[in-house]
């Protein structure tokens, strides 16, 4: 090989010139096509940190600088964790922003193709703190349908009560938040209230508050214990009087709803474009619940109402979360009715270990236990994705498996993350206090948002 | 509904909820004068069964996080019947859990197959130091008195649940 003195050819590094203002400055390229579906997607600031630092030093300019950089957060009571904004703010009102993301950053979905399937679900269901029987129903079902198994009618009923009890849990919790954020500060301790009650019901039949690992793929880790129906009902007695009083609080106050409507608009179109799901999607109009739309578990046995919004607007997301929880109550009671008798997990051998008293009598079945938790069990070779509709919207789960006992690959689509993406759009030439609103309104959780 | 009249109908929901503070006691437990029951499922703190510990380590390598630390040796135990060979048993040395890290996930109960391994619903166990969090064997001890018997199933599906050794 002939040695020449000749460097080699340094790449050609193309500096972005930053001379023009940043409010005229063409926003991006757009793809054709998605300029109708996305109207404001101008307003999605596409900034490199770099780019913003450079901006820091550069040298004032009264007379022609209109824009100013800002950030908001991650640590801000109102980003709800640790969610930063980089906003481009013309006087008061917000021109341009990006959601910054990764400051929660856990590596979850890695830890999982560490740990086997029966380990999965206290990995996973740390993800969306607020409603961990999703999580955890959103792997289990991926599981099981790769295996092909069949779940016991009982565990179904009891993942589905799991489940909208934590619809519930979760939506007070937005309440609470909601109108903390706004200024409604005794909301806060209200929706804490009454979602202490529905706590103390998961620690009754799971043993902890939060982050339960109580789906496993082939069912439920214990049956529900004595007491549960009472426990239920007690609840559904004292949460109707309370929602009633959330209505005088914000529904009815025309102080909430002066604030909240009409602010953070989105169009149908525009969400469906941003695949935004959940409530986000529904205030647009969009009747779209996967609950009604791809049935899991036994939702198709269960009556109730997809509540939807007509405006788009941070009240109708608020609105729709309040009915939601009454939808929730109505179904519950329809569980309470239907609850089968049971198995609450799978009897098949493969998958569950062998019940406890066998363990001391046969020498077998001790064998087996061991087997079953030293190794855990295999899944077939195949890629899987399950979703189930969480308070938030989609929340999917997909398993890529190479016929070992952990996962190849998880990955879940985590429906706080996507929707998020439709902050700027909300955002755009609204002020800053509504932005916080806007904020609000999504209900990010940011531990899934950052998995 | 105007601002004004929509103000004081807010209002009057707050002042009512005043009232019955003032009235009847906060709705909030008053914890360390009074404290709340936990149900007989919680889990607040592993117990061991130290003599029912085989220190096969399942716990151990199951654990997700990888906070049981066991170490062991075998005994010779005196034979069952006159006449017979010794037995050999496994002794623990040393049995430590990690509350540092522990993340109350329940493996570690559910997998141990000999029953050595409890859920106590007991909770104040903090420390000003995060070392201490590391409890030993026999401060895992302590903790069987505190064990609630094992309640029934709903369903009744698996009968026998667990048996709590008394002593
Ligand atoms: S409960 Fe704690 S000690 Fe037991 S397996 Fe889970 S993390 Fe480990
Ligand atoms: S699984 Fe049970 S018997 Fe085995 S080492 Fe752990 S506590 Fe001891």
């Amino acid at each position: 090989m002939a040695v020449t003195d000749a460097e080699p050819e340094a790449p050609v590094v193309e500096v972005p010139t930053i001379e023009h203002n940043m409010a005229t400055e063409a926003a991006t390229e757009v793809h054709p096509g998605q300029v109708g579906l996305l109207p404001r997607n101008d307003a999605v600031m596409r900034m490199s940190e770099v780019q913003m630092a450079e901006r820091a030093d550069a040298p004032l300019d009264d007379e022609n600088d209109q824009t100013m950089l800002m950030n908001m957060g991650p640590s801000h009571p109102s980003t709800h964790g640790v969610l930063r904004l980089m906003l481009e703010m013309d006087g008061e009102s917000v021109v341009r922003s990006k959601p910054v993301v990764g400051y929660l950053h856990t590596g979850m979905e890695k830890t999982g193709e560490a740990l086997t399937y029966l380990q999965g679900p206290t990995n996973v269901t740390r993800m969306d703190y607020a409603a961990p029987f999703f999580n955890e129903l959103a792997f289990s079902l991926a599981v099981e349908k790769l295996i092909g198994l069949e779940i016991p009618e009982r565990a179904t009923w009891i993942r589905m009560l799991m489940s909208e009890m934590n619809r519930i849990s979760s939506h007070l919790l937005f309440m609470a938040t909601n109108g903390m954020d706004l200024g409604a500060v005794s909301m806060m301790i209200y929706g804490w209230r009454e979602r202490e009650e529905v706590l103390r019901f998961f620690e009754l039949v799971t043993g902890l508050r939060m982050n339960h690992n109580y789906i496993r793929p082939g069912g439920v880790a214990a049956d529900l214990p004595d007491g549960w129906r009472d426990s239920v009902g007690r609840l559904l007695d004292i949460l109707p009087p309370r929602l009633a009083e959330y209505d005088i609080l914000m529904t009815g106050q025309p102080i909430w709803r002066e604030r909240l409507q009409g602010v953070g608009v989105m169009g149908a179109d525009e969400a469906i474009a941003l695949s935004a799901t959940g409530p986000v999607l529904r205030s647009t109009g969009v009747p779209w619940d996967l609950r009604r739309d791809m049935p899991y578990l036994a939702y198709d046995e269960v009556e109730f109402d997809v509540v939807v919004g007509t405006y788009g607007d941070a009240f109708d997301k608020y609105a729709i979360r309040l009915n939601e929880i009454r939808e929730s109550m109505r179904i519950v009671h329809q569980i309470l009715d239907k609850m089968p008798k049971g198995d609450y997990r799978a009897t098949d051998t493969k998958v569950t270990p062998p019940p406890r008293a066998r363990i001391d009598e046969s020498m077998e079945a001790l064998i087996h236990h061991f087997k079953i938790f030293t190794e855990g069990f295999k899944v077939p070779e195949g890629e899987v994705y399950a979703a189930v509709e969480s308070p938030r919207g989609e929340l999917g789960c997909y398993i890529v498996s190479d016929g070992g006992p952990k996962p190849y690959r998880m990955h879940i689509r985590g429906p706080s993350f996507i929707n998020l993406q439709t902050l700027p759009h909300m955002m755009s030439n609204g002020l800053i206090a509504d932005a916080v609103a806007v904020i609000s309104s999504v209900d990010p959780i940011m531990g899934e948002v950052d998995r | 509904m105007g601002l004004v009249p929509g103000l004081i109908t807010g209002l009057g929901v707050t002042l009512k909820e005043v009232v019955k503070t003032a009235t009847k006691g906060a709705e909030t437990v008053q914890y360390p004068h009074v404290k709340e029951d936990p149900p007989p499922r919680a889990r607040g703190v592993i117990a061991l069964h130290e003599e029912n510990c085989t220190s096969c380590m399942l716990c151990a390598r199951e654990c997700p996080d990888w906070c049981i630390y066991i170490e062991g040796h075998k005994d010779l135990a005196p034979p069952r019947r006159a006449g017979g060979k010794p037995r050999t048993v496994n002794k623990l040395d040393r049995f430590d859990i990690d509350y540092g890290l522990c993340m109350y996930c329940g493996i570690c109960v559910e997998v141990c197959p000999f029953e050595a391994l409890f859920w106590s619903p007991e909770y104040e166990y903090s420390e000003p130091r995060i070392a201490d969090l590391l409890h030993d064997k026999s401060r895992l001890g302590q903790w069987m008195d505190t064990v609630p018997e094992f309640e029934a199933y709903e369903g009744g599906a698996e009968t026998k649940a667990k048996k709590v050794p008394r002593p």
